[in-house]
């Protein structure tokens, strides 16, 4: 099975998503859409309250726009198994997200799959 | 076909193990794994919860059942619903709660919690971030890791001071004593500015806490929180919250406005 074959079944088998675990109400993101991006980290955040991962993506005009991703907190994703260089800029990601409603190229973190398409991190603690 | 099928079974073990995120009813206290807190027991008989706690599968338990819809916080989607599980509101509570379920479902709810302020009574208690139990004689220390804020449990105190001399505080004022096995802890003096929950239920001055703490399994408490308040409410509550013994998990920093980005100056949800 390809790569993007296995991540859009992971995909297609998480059809519950991650939930709304964190310090802020999340009614800016629509929890009832999933949206896929891949693309090249352009920025890291590790901090708290939240981690932020901005991705550029390269869409079918060959045009780059890039895409900021709302994660939970350090302290959380750390016991999930991330760290501080569990991605870095430059790294190639898959990203699915809950879109933010304004419209805006971004959204709250579903699950993040690295370059070889696996999983990073673990489930919640 | 051999193989297919174990990929497929494979990705499906993938699923529930990474996708455990996903699940997040109410906890099976049987099927919990847990190590047990080491020893047992203090010096002086009483139960040792000295360590790291966290709530199973991290969620708020707030987050969950009556108080959303679909196991969502309220304001997380446009359905959200005003709790079920609590007593009728007395005026002009229920017109406050009304008034913040609708701001919560537009969007438009100024949290404190967003905002970086303590959480305070009772929703310390379920916060995502675990939580540190530190036994002494006298005291009882339970530490958030949000915030991080201090609850400070006074084992040595028969009663409360007079509520027109406290001083309302995000914690209160909590005092325990132990009924056989179990922890009971009274608090008193919240601040009226601290929600109950995340759908901004509201208090009085006269708001009374009581947790009775109760390690149902070695390494499992369950902690059975009842609010009282005539002012607010026809009759007190209680909600039930349960607790893990994670000794390979310790206290972390955490300072909320390290990098708040989704806060605008009103204290609403933003994204930018």
């Amino acid at each position: 099975m390809t790569i993007a074959g296995k991540i859009r079944m992971l995909v297609m088998l998480a059809v519950l998503a991650l939930p709304a675990a964190a310090h802020h109400s999340f009614a800016i993101f629509d929890s009832t859409r999933e949206v896929t991006i891949s693309g090249t980290v352009a920025e890291f955040q590790w901090t708290n309250p939240h981690c932020w991962l901005h991705v550029d993506v390269v869409g079918d005009d060959g045009v780059a726009e890039q895409w900021v991703v709302e994660m939970l907190s350090k302290n959380v994703l750390g016991r999930m198994g991330w760290n501080r260089i569990s991605v870095k800029p430059g790294d190639e990601v898959t990203v699915v997200l809950h879109p933010v409603r304004t419209g805006a190229s971004g959204g709250n973190m579903v699950r993040i799959f690295d370059a070889a398409g696996e999983p990073i991190g673990g489930p919640l603690q | 076909m051999k193989q297919p099928i174990s990929i497929i079974i494979g990705l499906i073990s993938m699923v529930l193990a990474g996708g455990a995120t996903a699940q997040f009813g109410t906890p099976v206290i049987e099927e919990l794994e847990v190590s047990p807190p080491v020893p047992a027991r203090l010096p002086d008989g009483r139960p040792n919860w000295t360590g790291f706690w966290i709530v199973p599968n991290g969620l708020l338990d707030t987050y969950r059942g009556p108080s959303g819809v679909d196991g969502q916080a309220p304001g997380t989607n446009t359905r959200s619903a005003r709790r079920q599980d609590i007593p009728p509101l007395k005026e002009p509570y229920e017109t406050m709660y009304v008034e913040a379920l609708r701001k919560s479902a537009a969007g438009e709810l100024s949290d404190p919690v967003a905002a970086c302020f303590p959480p305070g009574m009772p929703r310390v208690m379920v916060m995502i971030y675990g939580m540190e139990i530190l036994q002494t004689p006298n005291v009882i220390s339970i530490t958030s890791e949000w915030g991080p804020a201090t609850r400070r449990i006074w084992m040595d105190l028969d009663e409360h001071p007079p509520l027109e001399e406290l001083d309302p505080t995000y914690q209160g004022h909590s005092i325990g004593r132990w009924e056989d096995d179990t922890l009971v802890i009274s608090t008193v003096g919240i601040r009226e500015d601290v929600p109950l929950d995340f759908g901004q239920l509201p208090h009085s001055p006269r708001l009374h806490v009581i947790e009775r703490f109760t390690e149902v399994r070695p390494g499992v408490l369950v902690n059975e929180l009842t609010v009282e308040d005539p002012e607010v409410f026809e009759e007190p509550w209680t909600s039930r919250y349960v607790y893990v013994y994670r000794p390979d998990f310790r206290l972390q920093e955490f300072v909320c406005q390290e990098n708040n980005r989704n806060i605008d100056a009103d204290g609403h949800s933003v994204f930018e």
